[in-house]
């Protein structure tokens, strides 16, 4: 039998069985509308703000203008005091408060400092970063009038006040992600998790139902069966890397900084060394039901431990050194560096070499495991 | 039924895999995302500083950049090669303190300080950004406050004319802003319903794999079912107990409420976890397509949850499937014991928002009584129900 005609009947077989066509066909597609579905709306807005106002003066009501027309709090109502407010919360009317002290005007008048108190619900962290974000600018702005005002009211120059008032402009700019929008965050280190994972699962899926029967598939040798292998699924998985690098990333308005070709050649090594984990990882089931249960486990840990949700630098060194044999590891950081910031290719190379460092070393297992199913089959037919 | 409690028990030790689900699978799992994340707050993360001023000022303010626990100042000599540096990911901001900013303070004009932060990598950018906003306003105003100083005013007024109004922020309910309790709970809660869905989609599997489905109908299919209720329920609530004790007790993550509520809300989680996972069973009837399906449904919980991005925010059509898993039900209550100290009376009125589960009794009755034709033609006849 020659390879393209193996490639062709693992092809056939993939699709004609049904819980991998669900896992690769459904899955893929499923995935790539629900995962990012929650967050689609791209930045918390108009959080829940219950505002406590001592002072009930004009001053407080357009602090309270001021922080409503923020886009991340809305003014959802008033408290008479602070632990009515911390009822709001707790009922899940409000996720925050503002506190105006009683003598707020009084005080700002006669050029004393007051102190404003916000308090936002840090369980949910977006939520209370929003919330305080808005109502320091919210802060500051009122401070900045009352400056304004009181410098006016001396005689100052008003090009001369507004000078005077920040001596040194502070520029702080998101790069990368402009918006701080929370899709383009998850969804391009996620999309290539979930390419991964799903190709280790229909590599095992099949693999499991395979190696101890027989068919096609022992009519090769066993380095050839693994490398064939690798072609149908490499294959296969070109087209679902250009489904989601090419026109989920689009869709998503995900960061495309890399060339077309920067991309297949991060691709290639990446598609390879995860077919020929998947191909070896799928000698040591039986059963077709377990490979999906293994990797469900494993998603988790492995996006957590792919280092753009939570920093490298904070996580143990064994747990860093430990993901380095997952492809998925520099596969995502690789993709990151090169769409989303834009790095050189000398700098993405270790990575790049990594990945084909990993197929090198996935190759001979995946040839010694089928070796042994071969064997095995042998045994049990003779 | 204690029969049946036997033959749940005696196919449990045959299966290496699912023993391995009730027992060190989990505990694998729980301790090495609580390991990965055992940093709790962030330190020192690398930031590129990049001096062109080199003067007493620059210098005080790269000093306040270091004092600031959260970033750790890198000197780089050449704003090129601090860029390169943030592209490739080895910094998570780059500050600019520009040529001339002391001259240009000294002389009246309005120098510009360039901060920039990945905001690719949210979590750490977003923290970055307030931190260095704050140190570098903090080191300019003891620099404004000089001035002040020098310019005559009082040393009274000093303060009030450099910030008339102050803020004073609290962190309600987790108060030094300590990602463990803000993260773990919800990843290990996310954790433990895989692994709850797994072993009960297991235990239903086996009689298709065993093809003892036919014995089942034999012994009355919803004793069976009671049966594996009864068996795994316990088995995998000692799990949420250990999950629980281990993050509250022993990690001491705050806990405003009472431990002990949220055990009967695990038990409601865990009933709906069945309802899906049964009414797959018989819809599907394959052991790979239930374990495809119910992945599906429970693998991006952690995502809906509604903890790392408000709920209140999401578009319509994923606060519905949000509604679909039954940890999305749950952690509603456990923030609601464990934040803000809620008692019984929040999970029994929360529990009512689980009632919607129990419609997937109607599929997973139709299609049971479906197999319960093919496999016994008679049973139709008798008119018995399942």
């Amino acid at each position: 039998m020659s390879w393209w005609r193996w490639i062709w009947l693992d092809l056939l077989s993939v699709v004609k069985d049904r819980a991998i066509a669900l896992t690769l066909f459904g899955g893929i597609s499923f995935y790539a509308i629900l995962y990012p579905s929650p967050y689609l709306n791209n930045v918390p807005t108009a959080q829940a703000l219950v505002v406590v106002d001592l002072d009930h003066s004009a001053l407080s009501r357009q602090m309270i203008r001021h922080a409503d027309a923020n886009p991340g709090i809305s003014v959802k109502g008033y408290a008479a005091s602070t632990d009515e407010a911390r009822q709001w919360l707790i009922d899940g009317r409000a996720s925050s408060m503002l506190v105006i002290p009683e003598d707020f005007r009084h005080k700002l008048l006669r050029g004393k400092q007051v102190t404003l108190g916000y308090g936002g619900d840090a369980s949910y962290f977006l939520i209370y970063s929003a919330v305080v974000q808005g109502l320091t600018q919210a802060g500051l702005d009122i401070g900045h009038q009352v400056q304004l005002r009181g410098l006016l009211a001396q005689g100052t120059n008003p090009t001369k006040a507004e000078k005077s008032l920040d001596a040194i402009s502070l520029n702080a700019v998101s790069v990368f992600n402009k918006g701080l929008g929370y899709p383009a965050y998850v969804i391009p280190g996620l999309f290539l998790l979930i390419l991964h994972q799903t190709l280790l699962i229909g590599t095992g899926i099949l693999g499991a139902g395979q190696w101890r029967q027989h068919g096609y598939w022992h009519q090769l040798s066993p380095l050839a069966i693994v490398l064939c292998r690798i072609g149908t699924f490499t294959l296969l998985y070109c087209f679902f890397s250009a489904f989601y690098i090419g026109w989920c990333y689009y869709l998503y308005g995900v960061g495309l900084l890399a060339s077309l070709g920067q991309v297949l050649l991060l691709m290639l090594p990446f598609l390879l060394a995860t077919a020929c984990c998947g191909v070896a990882f799928s000698t040591l089931f039986n059963r077709r039901d377990l490979p999906t249960q293994v990797l469900l486990l494993s998603s988790m840990p492995i996006l957590f431990v792919s280092g753009f949700v939570w920093p490298l630098t904070l996580i143990p060194q064994p747990l860093v050194w430990l993901s380095q044999l997952v492809p998925a590891v520099p596969g995502i950081m690789g993709m990151l560096q090169l769409n989303q910031l834009g790095a050189d290719w000398s700098q993405l190379l270790p990575r790049w070499l990594q990945l084909w460092g990993l197929l090198a070393l996935y190759l001979p297992l995946a040839w010694w495991g089928v070796h042994r199913r071969c064997k095995q089959l042998a045994l049990t037919a003779a | 039924m204690w029969q049946l409690l036997q033959r749940e028990f005696h196919a449990l030790q045959r299966d290496g895999w699912q023993l391995a689900l009730i027992s060190y699978v989990p505990v694998l799992g729980f301790l090495f995302l609580w390991w990965l994340f055992s940093a709790a707050l962030p330190q020192q993360l690398p930031v590129a500083l990049v001096d062109e001023d080199h003067s007493s000022v620059s210098r005080e303010l790269g000093r306040y950049i270091d004092a600031n626990s959260v970033a750790e100042p890198i000197a780089y000599t050449d704003i090129q090669q601090a860029v390169a540096a943030m592209r490739s990911g080895e910094v998570f901001a780059v500050v600019r303190l520009p040529y001339a900013l002391k001259q240009d303070l000294l002389t009246g004009h309005k120098p510009t300080i360039d901060l920039r932060y990945n905001g690719q990598f949210l979590l750490v950018g977003k923290l970055l950004s307030s931190q260095l906003q704050l140190t570098l306003a903090d080191g300019l105003q003891q620099i404004a406050r000089a001035k002040q100083l020098a310019a005559g005013v009082n040393p009274a007024q000093v303060d009030v004319r450099l910030t008339p109004v102050a803020a004073q922020s609290t962190a309600l309910f987790n108060r030094n802003m300590n990602y463990v309790g803000f993260l773990v709970p919800p990843m290990l809660i996310a954790l433990w319903q895989l692994v709850a869905m797994l072993c009960y989609a297991n235990s239903l599997s086996r009689e298709l794999r065993e093809q003892s489905l036919a014995h089942c109908y034999q012994l009355g299919i919803v004793r069976v079912l009671a049966a594996k209720f009864l068996f795994y329920t316990p088995l995998i609530l000692l799990h949420g107990m250990l999950l629980l004790v281990m993050m509250y007790g022993y990690l001491g993550l705050p806990m405003a409420g009472n431990l002990l509520w949220l055990l009967p809300a695990q038990l409601i989680m865990l009933v709906a976890v069945w309802l899906w996972v049964q009414a797959m069973f018989f819809v599907m009837a394959d052991s790979a397509r239930i374990i495809s399906m119910c992945t599906g449904l429970f693998a991006p919980a952690f995502a809906f949850m509604g903890i790392t991005f408000p709920t209140s925010n999401m578009p319509l059509v994923a606060q519905w499937w949000r509604a679909l898993i039954p940890s999305s039900h749950y952690i509603e209550t456990h923030v609601a014991i464990v934040s803000h100290g809620q008692g019984l009376l929040t999970v029994l009125q929360q529990s009512t928002s689980y009632l919607g589960f129990l419609l997937l009794l109607l599929p997973a009755w139709y299609f049971a009584r479906r197999y319960g034709r093919a496999l016994y033609p008679e049973r139709q006849a008798s008119g018995a129900l399942l």
